[in-house]
């Protein structure tokens, strides 16, 4: 009996500290490894959750300019002459994901802004044949700086005037 | 440094301690392994989920969008007004490509319980709700509307463009008429995997705004005149 205690005691030919590391250092590179990818995977679905809502809000915002050209719009008033001047130097800061409905800090938000408003002409016509639109919705990720937005959707479009 | 001597390594072979160490400290990384695993794929199946959800979320926004762009006039009807689900029917009228001087019209029923839209009686995707759905899967469609300018404040489930209401007080009739905002919104659940534990749920709205230019146009004037 006390031999095979001994024996049981024994500490020789035991799971040594070199072998102990390694085992922990390969069980952790592959759980680094794994939850890395995971985290990387995540975060690319919601990159392109935010680019997606980035198009809807961009195109949105064309079908109103549209609109507005189509059936509600006089160079003679103030506003509208705004609207055609365009909004790049004053574009229009909105929501694009909260991000979780307990905190704001995390909120991501997209500027919409549009380019002046061309009339074109053709030469052969007399009258104005169409507005070129030029419509862009700009935003940072969360881990990017918001005042210089890396991330961007744009629309070209274009629009009959009244009438047509 | 004798390497055989020195108590940092030692060969003499396995003793029944180490023997069952060892196989305890491998059960416990293949279970952790298996739990990781696990939950990978419960991550997969809920990303999969959400790429399904979206790819019939755009397909009924888009197709939408593309049958009101040539429609000359519709009427919407809501047929379920609650604080969870909204659902509006939608009646688009087209001119008939055959008789100018006639109209079709094609109806858009939606249904929350399967989330089924059909097109004159056609589901507009057969194959969504998926035929077979994972542990606990369920689809529904919480809102599926069509509102004109102005008369929703809260654009695409977050506040885009908080000023419609403001803005709609200065546009003229012809834009509020024709200029309508589609929602559509989606509710994923999925059961825990043990039970007991809450359901894993997703909501997304989809929308978008469309001018439906054709309202605007002599030809919906015309119509008008002749079913008087």
């Amino acid at each position: 009996m006390s031999v095979m205690l001994e024996k049981w005691r024994g500490d020789k030919g035991s799971i040594d500290f070199v072998q102990l590391i390694v085992g922990l250092l390969i069980i952790g590179i592959a759980s680094i490894g794994t939850l890395s990818a995971l985290s990387y995977g995540y975060g690319q679905l919601d990159q392109q959750m935010r680019h997606r809502k980035a198009i809807e809000v961009g195109r949105s915002w064309v079908e109103y300019l549209q609109g507005r050209l189509h059936c509600d719009f006089d160079k003679g008033k103030f506003e509208d002459a705004k609207l055609a001047n365009g909004t790049l130097n004053s574009a229009l800061r909105t929501l694009l994901d909260d991000r979780g409905t307990t905190e704001v800090y995390d909120d991501v938000y997209c500027k919409v802004s549009h380019g002046k408003l061309f009339p074109m002409n053709l030469p052969e016509t007399s009258s104005m044949d169409w507005w070129e639109i030029y419509v862009k919705v700009e935003w940072a990720e969360p881990d990017e700086d918001e005042q210089y937005p890396l991330h961007k959707v744009e629309f070209f479009a274009r629009m009959v005037p009244e009438g047509y | 440094m004798n390497l055989t001597k020195s108590r940092w390594s030692g060969d003499s072979g396995w003793t029944f301690i180490e023997a069952t160490l060892s196989v305890v400290i491998m059960s416990i990384m293949v279970l952790g392994l298996t739990i990781v695993l696990m939950a990978f794929r419960e991550h997969l199946d809920r990303s999969w989920a959400v790429r399904v959800m979206d790819q019939y979320g755009n397909d009924v926004v888009e197709r939408l969008t593309h049958e009101l762009r040539n429609a000359v006039d519709l009427s919407v009807r809501r047929v379920v007004s609650g604080r969870q689900i909204m659902l509006d029917q939608i009646d688009i009228v087209y001119l008939d490509p055959f008789y100018l001087d006639r109209t079709i019209t094609k109806r858009w029923r939606p249904s929350s319980k399967p989330a089924i839209i059909t097109v004159d009686g056609v589901p507009l995707d057969p194959y969504f709700p998926p035929r077979r759905p994972g542990r606990g899967e369920v689809y529904e469609i919480r809102r599926f509307t069509l509102t004109p300018y102005g008369q929703d404040g809260r654009q695409g489930g977050t506040a885009v463009w908080s000023n419609e209401v403001f803005d709609s007080q200065t546009r003229n009739e012809a834009f509020k008429e024709a200029t309508y905002l589609i929602r559509f919104k989606l509710h994923y659940t999925r059961s825990a995997v043990q039970r007991g534990n809450p359901s894993w749920t997703f909501d997304k709205e989809y929308f978008n705004r469309v001018y439906i230019r054709n309202m605007n146009l002599p030809i919906r004037r015309k119509l008008r005149e002749q079913a008087q």
